[in-house]
């Protein structure tokens, strides 16, 4: 039991007070005036102005204890301040997805009884990676420890790392393989793992003998455990200046501020309605190793997206219509999906004024049960859910953004966030030793692009803003490849007046070891994952594995003959096949296969964003130098863009200006020739609907849809003027 | 109070404003002026005479035609009620097939028409590619946005629309 309650109230009582005032009043724990803004705004701006100060130092200053190149080079790590009852008031920068998860892990505790047992006190450790109870996936650590003020309870400092190994089926922390949470990797369930600041001598021994690098995990425990500590000393400084009940209050008004920000913002920078849009997944297991067949192994995912903006600012955004949870890796909790509406929220709209939980509480999340994104089954994977996910949100992205260009405010108009895979690995390290390690240079794909510019290139994911590859130097440190190649992916992103950024290609020789298991993450190359926007093309599909088992790399480079970087622009032969000798494979992913040795070569691609606009509005000068600097090849210019180029003197391209016209006003032409008038396909269209002529796996998508989802069977069949229950499930019962 | 002047907000939506500018405009506070300034941006731009209500995507805008609310091209078409999704009043080219593919995609690997078309919305009296979508074989096509359109002019720009 607490040793002195900050209220009357015990903590769970005083949690569901907070909830009721909300309900009530529709504010913030009844906060229906800002009070202490209103007496001293100065000094309220600059407190929040210090507690994000204290967040951020801290996780700088935890980064340097930790040992994965994943927190140290690409900042998978963030931390936050709490209120007692668990909503954050202040933020550091980093994977942002993850305040809101640690919020509901801190709700978890107090409403099952925490207080009594195992009890919460001052130095006490709590961690959790259940997304059940609130995280994401597995390999997403959280710790918290509470704050007390001369025995009261005044709120909480959490940090989350990413792990880069999480002790699951298959090597990393998105277990690939994982068909159900048993083999998901270790589990720490909302469990005390530290007394009087310091991590508990027997969970550490669980870490080492479960893990299979346990040096990541345990060194990022106490990077998470040194910056919660940092953060809750400064906190009681802080409390000690200004008073306990100025703080208990102010530390109130910053989230009930928050969301009413938000709500402006919204209303500032929208225009109110109902918005629309999908994206789809293709996942493909058939034939590969390792997989159970628990359900049928090839799946396509539909992800609609309804969003509703409300005259008074509320944002709602709506899940229904999509497909059931299964047995793969890629189901979703309502923790991760609202983490990732907080992102999204943090990135896209609250840029300026406080970032805290009050933003997300000024918007609703519509998850029907059942469906992967609210499983109706706890035992179900979620170890990579990132895959299905980030499309969801990419198309919410997309949506806020047709608001965006609604309103005129052009400049924030962007089309999302990419879905794009990254790659796992495991086995003998080139020190002869045990490892595993997911490769984060994936925090770096190419963006979608904005309404008035191109996208970044290698530069963007949605899960952290300060998105970074990390340095070839460093990652060769932590596994047994050496990189022979890291480029630009040319064409990589969606075409457009503006392009999507682009993504890149490494290719690494395999050295040092005679057992390396490579895995990918579930992207299959069946769907386009990354739409476009107002005209623009979506990007790619995921890009093919390609391999070589056995090269003869040593002897080429022994006799100074050119080798291969990359992939090359050749969809049928790559570069590798042309210049390289050995057994060359090409595989769709997820790339699941027997183990690689020294003088093996593997190569993994990267994701683009989707293009904006009309392709042939794109300027010709700009796309010249894309040209010269590997960004587009000159086929997709010449046919895709319809821009004439021609070399200078020096032969670098240059658009030919008169000739690009001429040849844009042939393929605007062209275009309505080969159109048709959209009633006269519908009607040709239905005749196929009607005979359900359809791919296996498009049919049981449309099946799964309309048994989850009377709004998308009501959709589509009076879109197609059909019964679309008799087509997809005839027999079931309605 | 922040505020751009038209030419500033012509050349940031034509892409045209040099990028330290387009950056400032992007991190400073937002000028609460901006939509009848960029509409009169759009309206100057469009070659036509109806006040437009909205835009509503890079070429398409709502405009007040007589006693009508529409959709309408830059170039003038008219895609009928803007209630209704103008994308069925549109030109549609669909690529299902691995050479339609190939021909957006060269260098590239291609998805699995079986599993994934895309389908160009086109206008059919000028050319303009105005939405692209994804799908799946027989997915209803979207409809994208429906604004509430009065409720945005009453309640948020404290201009309720004539006969409203
Ligand atoms: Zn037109």
């Amino acid at each position: 039991m607490l040793d002195k309650p900050a209220s009357a109230l015990r903590l769970r009582e005083r949690l569901l007070d907070s909830e009721r005032l909300m309900e009530e009043t529709g504010c913030y724990d009844g906060i229906t005036e800002l009070t202490l803004r209103n007496q001293d705004p100065l000094k309220f701006e600059t407190l929040h102005t210090k507690l994000r100060a204290y967040c951020v130092s801290a996780r700088e200053m935890a980064r340097r204890i930790s040992a994965s190149p994943g927190v140290r080079e690409v900042g998978e790590m963030v931390v936050a301040i709490y209120t007692p009852e668990g909503d954050a008031i202040a933020l550091s920068n980093g994977i942002m997805v993850h305040v809101h998860t640690m919020s509901r892990f801190i709700k978890w505790m107090i409403k099952n009884g925490y207080e009594d047992n195992p009890r919460i006190r001052e130095g006490d450790i709590f961690a959790n990676n259940d997304a059940f109870i609130g995280t994401v996936q597995v390999p997403d650590v959280m710790d918290v420890v509470p704050i007390f003020h001369e025995g009261t309870l005044v709120g909480w400092a959490g940090a989350v790392c990413h792990e880069l190994e999480a002790g699951g089926i298959t090597p990393g922390g998105d277990v690939c393989l994982a068909q159900e949470r048993f083999t998901e990797g270790l589990f720490v369930c909302a469990e005390k793992i530290g007394e009087n600041d310091e991590i508990r001598r027997d969970y550490v021994i669980r870490c080492e003998r479960n893990l299979r690098m346990p040096i990541y995990w345990v060194l990022d425990e106490k990077a998470k455990v040194a910056s919660c500590i940092d953060m809750r000393e400064s906190v009681k400084q802080l409390i000690s200046e200004i008073g306990l009940d100025y703080w208990m209050k102010v530390s109130k008004e910053f989230i009930e501020e928050g969301r009413r920000a938000q709500l402006a913002r919204t209303r500032q920078l929208t225009v109110p309605g109902i918005y629309r849009g999908h994206t789809f997944y293709g996942h493909v297991t058939a034939g590969k190793p390792g997989f159970q067949l628990l359900g049928d192994p090839d799946w396509l995912y539909n992800i609609p997206i309804e969003m509703e903006i409300t005259t008074d600012g509320k944002i709602t955004m709506d899940c229904e219509g999509t497909q059931p949870w299964g047995y793969h890796s890629m189901n979703c909790t309502p923790a991760g999906m609202d983490g990732g509406m907080f992102v999204t929220l943090t990135q896209h709209m609250n840029f300026e004024g406080l970032v805290n939980d009050g933003a997300w509480m000024a918007t609703e999340l519509k998850l029907p049960h059942g469906t992967w994104t609210n499983p109706d089954n706890e035992m179900v994977a979620t170890a990579t859910s990132w895959a299905l996910l980030l499309p969801a949100y990419g198309v919410f992205q997309r949506l806020l953004s047709r608001s965006f260009v609604a309103r005129g405010f052009v400049e924030e108009a962007f089309v999302g966030q990419v879905n794009s895979p990254m790659i796992e690995m495991g086995g003998e390290s080139q020190y002869g030793t045990p490892f595993g390690m997911a490769h984060f240079e994936c925090a770096a794909a190419g963006s979608g692009a904005l309404a008035i510019k191109d996208g970044l290139d290698t530069a963007y994911v949605g899960w952290n803003p300060e998105s970074d590859m990390g340095n070839i130097e460093v990652w060769e440190q932590s596994m047994p490849m050496v990189y022979i190649g890291r480029s630009i992916v040319p064409n990589s992103g969606g075409a457009g007046k503006y392009r999507g950024g682009c993504s890149f290609v490494s290719t690494w020789l395999i050295n040092k070891t005679s057992h390396l298991r490579l895995h990918t993450s579930e992207h299959s190359s069946r769907v386009f994952d990354n739409g476009g926007m107002c005209g623009g093309y979506p990007a790619p599909t995921c890009q093919k594995h390609r391999a070589v088992r056995n090269s003869d790399i040593h002897e080429l480079a022994a006799k100074g003959e050119p080798l291969a970087h990359a992939p090359g622009i050749d969809p049928h032969v790559s570069d590798y096949e042309r210049n390289i000798g050995g057994d060359h494979v090409v595989i769709e992913g997820p790339y699941i296969t027997s183990p690689h040795k020294s003088g093996d070569i593997f190569s993994h691609s990267y994701n683009g964003g989707g293009g904006y606009g009309d392709v042939l509005e794109r300027d010709p000068i700009k796309t010249a130098w894309d040209v010269e600097n590997g960004f587009l090849t000159r086929q997709a210019a010449d046919q895709v863009f319809g821009i004439v180029l021609k070399d200078d003197e020096d032969g670098y391209p240059i658009a030919d200006i008169d000739a690009t016209v001429e040849r844009r006003a042939a393929m605007r032409k062209e275009r309505l020739v080969k159109a048709v008038p959209v009633a006269d396909w519908i009607a040709k269209e239905r005749g196929r609907v009607e005979k359900a002529d359809f791919a296996p796996e498009v049919k049981k998508m449309y099946a799964s849809a309309i048994k989850l989802s009377s709004r998308f069977t009501r959709e589509f069949s009076e879109f197609w003027n059909v019964d679309a229950r008799s087509i997809f499930t005839p027999g079931a019962k309605p | 109070m922040t505020s751009y002047s038209k030419e500033v907000l012509g050349d940031l939506a034509a892409g045209k404003l040099p990028w330290p500018q387009t950056r400032r405009i992007m991190s400073a506070y937002k000028d609460d002026d901006r939509f009848f300034k960029m509409v009169a941006v759009y309206q100057d731009r469009v070659a036509w005479k109806d006040p437009i209500l909205l835009p509503v995507s890079d070429h398409l805008f709502i405009c007040q035609s007589g006693d009508e609310r529409i959709t309408r091209c830059e170039c003038g078409h008219s895609f009928g009620d803007y209630r209704k999704n103008w994308k069925l009043n549109a030109a549609i080219h669909v690529r299902n097939t691995e050479e339609a593919l190939r021909e957006i995609y060269p260098n590239s690997d291609l998805p699995d028409p079986q599993w994934m078309e895309i389908r160009e919305f086109i206008c059919p009296q000028c050319g303009t590619l105005h939405e692209v979508e994804a799908a799946a074989p027989g997915y209803p096509i979207v409809h994208d946005f429906e604004p509430d359109l009065e409720g945005f002019y009453r309640e948020w720009l404290g201009r309720p629309l004539q006969g409203s």
